[in-house]
């Protein structure tokens, strides 16, 4: 029942307030007298919806427990005692705040609230500015839903609609051509992965609907619900094989929205929308929807060890092949986009070792240092408007807010000591490698992830060296370059803050804790000191050898000749994935339509225009006989006649003299 | 009731008016011998009525058969009025009553 005075019965508001604001920017936004006008409004609806999820997650840490709010029955069937639902079926949207939905909550609407100010600096000449905020604000509230969802079906909504807004908002600048069909493709690649998650609901549905579950947790529509996890359990008996097929799609689900390998395409090219959109959906949240979901999945649902192997191979590939790719990118923005997808890879490593909250830490910091980073580009894009890092150096002097932030993100996204990234990253680390004593398959994903250290520290800074390092920028043309307006440093210092300080939040690394109940996998492993120092030394390596190559302005050219030239290509060329999977949709897929084509065009069509075709040839023959004399009138009349009487007195007596017919 | 003509003379003289007509109508170009032709072929099938109502069991249909025979003189009436009016406006749209020359009769 809806109870005024508590407050979490108010958590539908937090949705709803960004979806205001896209009605309002979106209706009156084009109508103001200044663009920059809706902007605030949106601005505004965003803060308010900041200050009431920071405070529904402050009063969630306070007092930890699972709060439903189940404001809307949206079906419901009786049950007549028999059948598949006894009990009846009812779907059910409403608000579910626990533990990590809160924690979810302050990433969406902190990183929300900062991003949407930041942009009013970022996109203040771009005439499509009442669009851009409407569907932004969309956006936040589609992912406040999604968080705030007490029920699969419900999650599943708001996971298609982030998808959408994330289509349009790559889309933005929908007159270049590179940026309509990078739009397309993220939504085309993400939608296979839509589909494998619908399958899963689909099995999970099938199964626990017809074994039995009296009442139990589909009769509910799925509800997020602590102690599910023993439930299924139970209920699971024999029927593992159906729960790891329904786990593999779940996972396929989360790999395509957090492009895991292979459904990974799509996310360097997402670049091509504006870069407070990276920030935001691509790095922050959207594509953290995955991992979330991952998570949620693993405490509510519970994976089979075959499921758990999958995982943790999907993400410790990721996080190592992503990172490779970003080491020798020219492009600032895809480097960090790289740099998500392997950072990704941990968390979703993490998730299938069985540590969902070690993967939610990781979500968590990652979501404020990689928006950091990808607002520190967007500063520098906005000074320079290029994001070849070859023309850029030289830019620590003008801009000296954007360096500094760009180096917090950096040291915090390389796990340096005692930036939010290390602990989160260490954590992973060290609680995967607990369990290989009795896992040893996850030896191989577990070395992938401690090289990644090394290639992340490694990329990252080659990028930072190349961008602020050195007297002046390499392309002249760049020498104006200054500093944004407050409405971009102010976002960058507090995220700066965040970088800095949002490991040690105890509320952030006690979290999982606060989730009581039976059936929650252990959340943290044993901290290795040895490892920790391992990986220490693994990032001060990589950011080593990146001052070697690249520091003070140095550009380090790869020899032609050198024998490592064919990898930086099979690199640059993304392993040639992309073009495998052109490859497929040309070839394959268009070969195919091809077919069908012809089908319709030559067989179909063509049979029925065959038939238009003889029968107006026979008409246009049969037409002649019609003269306009008339006494080939009367001819006609009498050949009738004879034939009539022929008919008559000859052909039907001979046959029916032989019988009839 | 005796009867001195056979049935197979009679039905012949019905079918040769008929021929007779039937070739009128295919040779003739004058359009009022064609006239007169149809004429002929109605009149064979007038005398068919006429002939096989004297041979019904029943006055009724005795009386059927004659009255079919009088609508069809009926009917042959109309159908000469018809025709010499289609007669007249030949004549006066082509200033010949020759068939062979009406050639426009389609669409």
């Amino acid at each position: 029942m809806f109870d005024p005075y508590n407050i979490f019965d108010w958590a539908f508001l937090v949705p709803l307030l960004p979806a205001l604001a896209f009605v309002f920017v979106g209706l009156l936004g084009p109508r103001l007298k200044r663009l920059e006008y809706g902007g605030w409004l949106a601005v505004g609806f965003g803060g308010a919806a900041m200050a009431l999820g920071v405070t529904l997650a402050a009063e969630e840490m306070l007092s930890p427990g699972t709060y439903t709010d189940q404001q809307y029955t949206w079906l419901s069937l009786p049950g007549n005692g028999s059948g598949a639902f006894p009990n009846g079926f009812s779907l059910v949207v409403g608000t579910l705040v626990d533990p990590i939905s809160a924690l979810m909550l302050i990433v969406v609407t902190v990183v929300g609230f900062l991003v949407l100010l930041y942009s009013i600096g970022y996109m203040h000449q771009d005439r499509g500015l009442p669009r851009y905020y409407a569907e932004l604000s969309l956006f936040l509230a589609a992912m406040n839903g999604l968080v705030l969802s007490d029920n699969l079906l419900e999650f599943f909504l708001f996971w298609e609609l982030v998808g959408v807004c994330s289509y349009f908002l790559i889309g933005f600048y929908y007159e270049k051509p590179s940026a309509a069909s990078a739009a397309k493709e993220a939504f085309l690649v993400t939608r296979v992965g839509d589909i494998l998650f619908l399958l899963g609901i689909f099995v999970y549905f099938s199964t626990y609907a017809t074994r039995g579950a009296a009442g139990g947790w589909a009769a509910n529509g799925f509800p997020f619900v602590q102690g599910n996890a023993p439930y299924l359990a139970g209920a699971m008996g024999g029927h593992s094989t159906t729960l790891t097929i329904a786990g593999l799609l779940i996972l396929g689900g989360a790999a395509g929205k957090s492009a895991q390998f292979p459904l990974h395409v799509w996310l360097p090219d997402a670049m091509e929308g504006p870069t407070t959109v990276s920030a935001l959906i691509h790095a922050a949240t959207m594509v953290a929807a995955g991992v979330y979901l991952l998570a949620v999945a693993s405490l509510f649902l519970g994976f089979t060890p075959t499921d758990q192997l999958a995982i943790v191979a999907i993400g410790g590939f990721t996080s190592f092949f992503a990172a490779t790719m970003a080491l020798v990118n020219p492009d600032i923005k895809r480097v960090i986009a790289y740099s998500t997808i392997s950072q990704l890879g941990y968390m979703v490593l993490a998730v299938g070792a069985g540590f969902a909250m070690v993967g939610l830490y990781h979500l968590f910091t990652h979501a404020f240092f990689k928006a950091l980073l990808f607002l520190a580009a967007g500063s520098v894009i906005h000074a320079v408007g290029t994001q070849d890092l070859f023309k850029m150096g030289g830019l620590g002097k003008p801009m000296r807010i954007t360096g500094f932030a760009f180096l917090v993100g950096g040291l915090s996204l390389s796990g340096i000591f005692p930036f939010a990234g290390f602990w989160s990253k260490d954590d992973i680390l060290s609680s995967v490698y607990g369990t290989l004593a009795t896992h040893p398959l996850y030896w191989p994903f577990f070395l992938m992830a401690l090289v990644t250290v090394f290639l992340t520290a490694y990329y990252i800074f080659r990028a930072f060296f190349l961008t602020f390092s050195g007297s002046a920028p390499r392309d002249p043309g760049l020498g104006h370059a200054h500093e944004g307006a407050w409405v971009m440093t102010g976002p960058l210092l507090v995220l700066s803050g965040l970088a800095i300080v949002a490991g040690l939040l105890p509320f952030a690394h006690g979290f999982g804790s606060l989730l009581p109940g039976a059936g929650i996998p252990p959340n943290y492993g044993s901290t290795d000191l040895l490892l920790s120092g391992a990986s220490l030394g693994l990032a001060g390596l990589g950011i080593g050898l990146a001052y070697y190559l690249w520091g003070n302005g140095r550009v380090f050219a790869l020899a032609d000749s050198s024998p490592a030239q064919p990898v930086r290509r099979l690199l640059l060329r993304r392993y040639y994935m992309k073009d495998a999977y052109d490859a497929v949709g040309t070839r394959g897929v268009y070969g195919l339509a091809r077919g069908a084509d012809f089908v319709e065009r030559y067989m179909i069509d063509g049979t029925v225009h065959g038939l238009e075709r003889a029968f107006a040839g026979l008409s246009d023959r049969l037409r002649k006989i019609e003269s306009g004399v008339v006494l080939d009138y009367a001819a006609f009349l009498v050949s009738g006649l004879l034939f009539l009487l022929l008919f008559l007195l000859v052909i039907g007596p001979w046959v029916a003299s032989n019988g009839g017919l | 009731m005796s009867d001195p003509i056979s049935t197979a003379s009679f039905l012949g003289l019905s079918g040769a008016l008929l021929g007779v007509g039937l070739f009128g109508i295919l040779t003739r170009r004058n359009f009022i011998l064609l006239l007169i032709s149809i004429e002929i072929a109605i009149n064979a099938a007038v005398l068919n009525f006429v002939y096989f109502a004297a041979f019904s069991s029943t006055a009724a249909s005795g009386l059927n058969g004659q009255a079919a025979a009088v609508v069809l003189v009926g009917l042959a009436a109309t159908e000469i009025a018809v025709g010499l009016a289609i007669v007249l406006a030949l004549s006066r749209l082509r200033g010949s009553i020759n068939v062979a020359e009406a050639t426009s009769l389609r669409l």
